[in-house]
């Protein structure tokens, strides 16, 4: 079974990566990000040894994000970023080949404790089973 | 690559595997052709010698055992292959017509291999995924691990890799001398991606560096004439001397003005800039020859103030002739910079600018060279478009923090 693990974060957390702190979300010190980018190395370290990971890659900052509708008059409408510096959006996935809701469950707990700085918000992780295509008909 | 936490006998036993690697297949498909069968019999015999040498010891002749194991592995899947095929039993055809484990090793082979590896047929990620396990001894999981891709993935790349080169006649090919540069040029990618993952979440990647100078270090032992050879080992020595000095305390990116020197790996200066010298004094220099006679000048000189722009200068002049590209050419701009002062190198870099195209790595030169003319304003806004433009998070930390130094 396939499954999508996506982590999350607001534009503000990402502001504090780049070093910039707002209100709720401290600038990340040099020891901190290489905190963070251990653990979640040793996790795709990890799920590449068991064979489970398929893919994973971190999203740039919700700021980067372009829309793309279609209008009224038959017209693209393109809007580019910006969200609001709270709301909540996908910053990473990892596509998993798992045995078992409660194994994916175990590993989004790992990704969960991710060491953080202080004051920094611990969001939750998000897990979507993966719709299967239909198969051999 | 591997689990170094072992004992320093089972680093040594992996070390003496790799070396071995080359060889050992080398032997087998000079003996039997089959290179892709005989790839994977090599990596079985591996796997079977790391389990079994650190327990029983190693053989008095590690690479007689190997091919004899390998040998054996093989003439097994052929054997298999031809029962399959035609129900009859040929394998008395296999069998060596002479005992050939005492043959003295062909260090060609190593060479042989890494012209098959890097096939003008192949694409450059499978040139260097097969290079890393047909001459580097690498298992699959270990190249999967290094370039972050799934063991499966990993194992369809090399096997489609194996499956477009079957057939190719296995030696040195008779335009090898135009075949080379294909075989640095997977080299030093397998190098700069060892090197510049520093910072990234991967540690294991870093270990790619050292495996790109280990093979280059052989071809250069094979082709010590070579000077575009001896100028690939001379750039990697002399890069990868500053590594343990890029990286700060909290593993921070170091630009080279503000490293700390005596942090240098001097055996290595002195090995690359010996290479280099011999290597420029022997004909007209390739690119890899000028970028390490560049690397050499930075490498020799006790402080970064003490630097020999004017040299360096000469040296980029030469290498945007050879190697007119974006890079060379914004690297050419800094140096100009640096004898003529920052406004030369900003005028440069105007001439450039269409070329360049929309990547960070103009605007953050553009900020460092507004930065030393004292105009902090615009250099600000030069480090802030290029944070905004790269799409690396610690190259967006340093760009900030760049611009937060020069006040609000």
């Amino acid at each position: 079974m396939k499954y999508l693990v996506m982590v999350q974060g607001t534009q503000a957390d990402y502001d504090g990566m780049q070093g910039k702190p707002t209100p709720g979300s401290p600038a990340w010190s040099e020891a901190e990000m290489q905190a963070m980018f251990a653990h979640m190395g040793a996790i795709n370290d990890d799920l590449s040894e068991t064979g489970e990971l398929i893919d994973a890659q971190g999203l740039t900052e919700p700021a980067r994000t372009r829309l793309v509708a279609l209008g009224a008059d038959g017209k693209a409408v393109i809007t580019d970023g910006p969200y609001s510096e709270t709301k909540e959006l996908m910053a990473g996935y990892w596509v998993l080949e798992c045995a078992s809701l409660e194994r994916v469950t175990e590993i989004a707990d790992r990704v969960t404790r991710c060491p953080l700085p202080e004051g920094a918000a611990n969001r939750a992780v998000v897990i979507r089973p993966i719709g299967d295509g239909g198969g051999d008909i | 690559m591997r689990d170094t936490t072992g004992t320093t006998g089972t680093t040594g036993i992996e070390d003496l595997l790799r070396r071995h690697a080359p060889q050992v297949l080398g032997a087998l498909v000079r003996r039997y052709g089959h290179f892709d069968t005989a790839e994977d019999a090599v990596q079985e015999a591996l796997l079977a010698a790391a389990r079994q040498w650190p327990e029983r010891g190693v053989p008095e002749n590690p690479r007689g055992w190997l091919i004899r194991v390998a040998s054996r592995r093989l003439t097994d899947a052929l054997r298999a292959e031809e029962a399959r095929r035609a129900r009859e039993e040929k394998a008395a055809a296999l069998e060596p017509r002479e005992p050939y484990t005492a043959e003295p090793p062909r260090e060609d082979d190593t060479l042989s291999l890494l012209f098959l590896c890097c096939h003008p047929e192949l694409t450059p990620t499978a040139q260097i995924a097969l290079t890393l396990r047909a001459v580097g001894g690498l298992t699959t999981a270990e190249i999967a691990r290094a370039y972050l891709v799934p063991e499966p993935t990993m194992a369809q790349r090399i096997s489609r890799a194996k499956a477009k080169v079957r057939g190719v006649r296995f030696g040195r090919p008779d335009n090898w001398a135009e075949r080379l540069p294909a075989v640095l040029h997977t080299l030093y990618l397998i190098f700069n991606e060892g090197y510049t993952a520093t910072s990234g979440p991967s540690l294991t990647r870093r270990e790619l560096a050292g495996e790109a100078i280990r093979l280059t270090r052989a071809v250069h032992q094979l082709l010590p004439e070579a000077g575009e050879v001896a100028g690939l080992l001379a750039l990697m020595l002399l890069t990868d001397a500053r590594r343990a000095a890029r990286t700060g305390p909290h593993g921070e990116l170091v630009p080279l003005d503000e490293q700390d020197r005596d942090r240098w790996d001097r055996a290595a200066i002195e090995e690359g800039v010996a290479l280099v010298t011999r290597a420029l004094s022997q004909g007209p220099a390739g690119p890899y020859q000028l970028r390490a006679a560049i690397a050499a000048v930075h490498d020799e000189a006790p402080s970064a103030r003490a630097t020999d722009w004017h040299e360096i200068l000469g040296l980029y002049e030469v290498l945007v002739r050879l190697v007119p590209g974006p890079v060379e050419r914004l690297n050419r701009a800094v140096a100009v910079a640096m004898v003529d002062g920052p406004h030369a190198g900003l005028a440069e870099l105007e001439l450039l600018a269409d070329e360049l195209g929309e990547g960070h790595r103009p605007d953050a030169v553009r900020g460092h060279l507004l930065e030393r003319a004292g105009e902090f304003t615009a250099a600000r806004a030069a480090y802030e478009s290029a944070a905004a433009r790269t799409l690396s998070l610690p190259e967006q930390r340093y760009l900030r923090a760049r611009a937060a130094r020069l006040g609000p």
